[in-house]
């Protein structure tokens, strides 16, 4: 603001920038306004979180197309061969295997895994947070009492807990996932709906003769789902990184690959003859989940700042519903 | 204010009941018996027979709930399988393992995050925030475990300047404590900065800056004391979350904490050490959330406890 009065004084002339209008604002000024900052630093979280999660996910999709050897086929011969040697961009893990095929094999579950858990969540998350956040009364009881209920557990060890009772299969745990994960969407969600649920459109559908489930369901909901989409994209990289964890602790999908956290336990025990076998894993992981992360921030900023002008606070969970309401 | 704390300390009791009853169904609906896993391979089926009997387990589920039940009032636990000595002590044992680490690591992350996160809202939307934002989100990305092996790669094995596991003197506690600060890091200094960047913009701030306050006074006095609430808050939960034991750091660092003390007893099927467990965490991280929650009217003088706002 003090540097668009200063330059204005001192230029005095219209600038180019402002599209021929007399303006003291310059190009200048444009370019290091607050807004644009933000924006040009949302898009570079976006480019760089894309380019990121392509260089994991495409070649994890494209898997089966690569010339790979299999991710089974053991060679004893060629065991533990450094990354770049002669068809192994990866090297080889113990086996002889190829660590790239591994991993990239391995990707496609530790990736549906993933998907498949947010889904899961975000489905529960925002029925259950809109429900609570609506009707009130006993259904918010109901589900702010599991939420903090499940702020108590100790998660991991319940995860662990549920693989061990059902299996590691993928649907255990992309289940497990999606049950670790719905508090978060459905706080949002709920924060979201009670700020909805107040405005004049709600009154006028109820007004029409809508039921509540018709009014949450066809005016409402759609309204909070896109800002409730966007916690979406981060609680994925969570997955993935939650995924990645269990197997580690040999609670992960053992069919049809090894996933990303069991190729790096098994790897673990070489450490310090064979790097690559958990170090490359690794950065496989750390790169998709930068990538996601970057994005998911990147859509947030974009939206924040097209939406709310400066100053107006994002409608916030955690101060409001611990300390406003003294549970 | 007595009311509110009875209130909250009913309702804590019951959650606490609560997962605790889950997790018993739970150990005892999953497959894998702790008799055969505390015999071994060898055992006979008479054998397997005795050890159930010793165990109580051949006794019908809601038979061995109301045992557990009343053992429970009586401040007993069990047996522990596999350490042969009574649950509760086994768990209590290896707490202040856990309390030490999660303590170090939540100073560390407070200490590092929050100067960080005013920094980032006095240069906000500025090329170098956005390099320690992305910096912190990359902290936050990293799998933990694999971040903790590559720590333990650099600076025990290449660089030995460290211990690698275990808790034998006070630097065995660095590496643990840096794998679980750099990926709590994020979180904080984020908050932080949201909370610092509406606060530095609003017009008490004007208004002190006007009447020639000094940039320090704001920034640290003003600004930081209205964003106490949320953060306490923040920082409440997640050090909440790390008592309920950092399983796997602890079980890449060979920690002696609740953590790996939690892997071993569902391997063993150790259905009192669970169960001591859950109860022993729960209680602890229940107890910290009411911390937080009884810290607010210090921190921010119009929250009233046990009224609505």
């Amino acid at each position: 603001m003090t540097t668009a009065l200063r330059s204005a004084a001192s230029s005095g002339a219209p600038s180019a920038g402002s599209g021929g209008r007399p303006s003291a604002v310059t190009a200048r000024d444009l370019a290091r306004a607050t807004a644009t900052r933000q924006r040009r630093g949302a898009r570079f979280k976006l480019w760089a979180g894309t380019v990121c999660t392509a260089l994991v996910v495409l070649p994890v999709a494209l898997a089966r197309v690569l010339p790979l050897p299999g991710a089974d086929a053991q060679d004893l011969s060629e065991r533990r061969l450094p990354p770049l040697s002669d068809g192994h961009l990866f090297g080889t893990d113990q086996l002889g295997r190829d660590l790239l095929s591994r991993v990239l094999h391995g990707g496609q579950v530790s990736l549906t895994v993933g998907i498949l858990a947010v889904l899961v969540s975000g489905v529960i998350g925002i029925a259950a947070g809109a429900a609570a956040g609506f009707f009130g009364g006993w259904a918010d009881t109901v589900v702010s009492r599991l939420l903090e209920a499940q702020l108590a557990l100790p998660l991991l060890m319940m995860l662990l807990l549920v693989v061990a009772l059902f299996g590691p299969s993928v649907t255990v745990i992309t289940c497990v996932i999606a049950v670790a994960q719905w508090p978060e969407v459905a706080r949002l969600t709920r924060s979201l709906v009670l700020v909805e649920r107040e405005k004049p459109y709600v009154a006028a559908a109820r007004v029409l003769g809508l039921r509540g489930w018709s009014v949450l369901g066809r005016h409402v909901i759609p309204n909070v789902v896109r800002p409730a989409s966007l916690v979406v994209l981060l609680l994925l990289a969570q997955a993935v990184l939650l995924e990645s964890a269990l197997s580690f602790l040999g609670a992960g999908p053992q069919r049809p690959f090894a996933t990303w956290g069991r190729i790096i336990s098994d790897g673990q025990d070489y450490i310090t003859t064979s790097w690559w076998l958990v170090t490359l894993p690794g950065l496989v992981i750390a790169l998709l989940v930068v990538g996601v992360n970057l994005i998911g921030d990147g859509l947030r900023d974009r939206t924040r700042t097209a939406r709310l002008p400066r100053g107006v606070r994002a409608p916030r969970t955690s101060r409001g519903a611990r300390a406003g309401k003294g549970v | 204010m007595p009311k509110y704390l009875a209130r909250r300390l009913g309702q804590s009791l019951l959650t606490v009941f609560l997962t605790l009853t889950t997790v018993f169904l739970l150990v005892r609906l999953a497959p894998g018996d702790p008799a055969a896993a505390y015999a071994g391979p060898t055992a006979t089926t008479a054998d397997l027979a005795r050890i159930r009997g010793e165990f109580g387990l051949d006794q019908p589920l809601i038979q061995q709930y109301g045992i557990f039940l009343r053992d429970l009032l009586t401040g007993n636990l069990g047996t522990s399988y596999s350490f042969r000595a009574p649950a509760l002590d086994v768990v209590l044992d290896r707490m202040p393992y856990t309390i030490t680490l999660a303590v170090a690591a939540i100073a560390v992350t407070a200490v590092v995050a929050v100067p960080l996160g005013v920094w980032m809202a006095r240069r906000a939307d500025s090329k170098r925030e956005l390099g320690a934002n992305v910096l912190t989100i990359t902290g936050q990305s990293m799998p933990d475990f694999w971040t903790g092996v590559m720590l333990l790669t650099v600076f025990a094995v290449l660089l030995p300047v460290l211990p690698a596991s275990g808790f034998t003197s006070w630097s065995g506690l660095v590496l643990p404590t840096v794998t679980v600060a750099i990926l709590q890091l994020a979180l904080i200094s984020r908050l932080v900065r949201r909370e610092m960047t509406t606060a530095l913009n609003s017009p008490y701030i004007t208004v002190a800056r006007s009447r020639g306050f000094s940039e320090r006074a704001l920034t640290w006095r003003y600004a930081l004391g209205n964003s106490g609430v949320p953060l306490i808050t923040a920082i409440g939960t997640r050090f909440a979350a790390l008592l309920n034991g950092v399983v796997v750091v602890e079980v890449v660092f060979g920690w002696p904490g609740v953590g790996s003390l939690v892997v071993r007893a569902l391997e063993t099927r150790d259905y009192p050490l669970i169960q001591a467990t859950v109860l022993v965490t729960a209680t602890l991280a229940i107890l910290v959330q009411l911390l937080v929650d009884l810290a607010y009217p210090l921190l921010d003088p119009r929250v009233r406890l046990g009224k609505a706002a």
